[in-house]
């Protein structure tokens, strides 16, 4: 996999890194700003837009990034067929932790 | 002519591992690459506690008091600033890879220098966004 993908997975997960930057800084000022919230806090919090985007942005982001960097972490300790499964499982923590953010981020009530 | 070569057993279809760590001596460079993958690691359990914080805010009062009560506590607190002293540490060492792969920054004494400024930053950072995040809370820190 990476033999052939190599140089594309490096610039991936260059370019993700530069678009976590900002918004690693925006996540957790406000998650240290909004400790202690209650749900309609937090709710109302999370409700409004640019939080919604900037919240969905970061985990769709980081999720994209941390598979990558699994992937590596996978590739250099473990060979064989585990490695398949681990790097399948890898994608499917991945594809939930940003869908699963998403429908929760999209159900608030309005 | 050559026994070695004639009895070389073929080379393994398979990518090289890394290097074992008991055969080198320690360095902060070296500190700082394994902390960049270990706080990578933490990170990804931190972004699963994200999306199930994110799932409880979507399914109300049942899923989100249990998991707000978790976090507030303190082994919650523990949790909390330990995942912000990874993303500092992850993100400030993650532009020093940025940097250095221009060619720039690499002589030892430099590399030295940054990875001890890249600790002690990390560190102060997460100590005020924990204190900043009690103080917020307020009541009991």
């Amino acid at each position: 996999m990476s033999g052939r993908n190599g140089t594309t997975t490096f610039i991936m997960q260059r370019a993700s890194a530069v678009l976590l930057l900002p918004l690693v800084a925006w996540f957790v000022w406000s998650v240290a700003a909004h400790a202690g919230d209650d749900l309609a806090g937090a709710r109302l919090w999370a409700g409004k837009p640019m939080n919604t985007i900037l919240l969905g942005a970061f985990v769709t982001v980081g999720a994209f990034h941390m598979r990558i960097g699994m992937m590596e972490v996978i590739e250099d300790y473990i060979h064989g067929g585990l490695n398949s499964i681990l790097n399948a499982l890898n994608w499917l923590v991945a594809i939930a932790v940003a869908g699963a953010t998403w429908w929760a981020l999209l159900s608030l009530p309005a | 002519m050559s026994a070695a070569s004639g009895s070389a057993t073929p080379r393994p279809n398979t990518p090289p591992l890394s290097p074992h760590l008991q055969i080198w001596g320690w360095t902060v460079t070296m500190a700082a690459s394994i902390t960049h993958r270990a706080t990578g690691i933490a990170l990804y359990a931190g972004t699963v506690l994200l999306a199930i914080w994110a799932v409880a805010l979507g399914l109300g009062d049942a899923a989100f008091g249990p998991v707000a009560a978790l976090f507030a506590s303190p082994l919650g607190v523990l949790v909390l600033g330990g995942y912000a002293w990874a993303l500092f540490f992850h993100l400030m060492n993650g532009v020093k890879h940025l940097y250095q792969d221009t060619g720039r920054g690499l002589r030892y004494e430099t590399a030295k220098g940054t990875a001890w400024f890249i600790y002690a930053a990390s560190l102060t950072l997460a100590a005020i966004t924990i204190f900043a995040g009690l103080s917020a809370r307020g009541g009991a820190a």
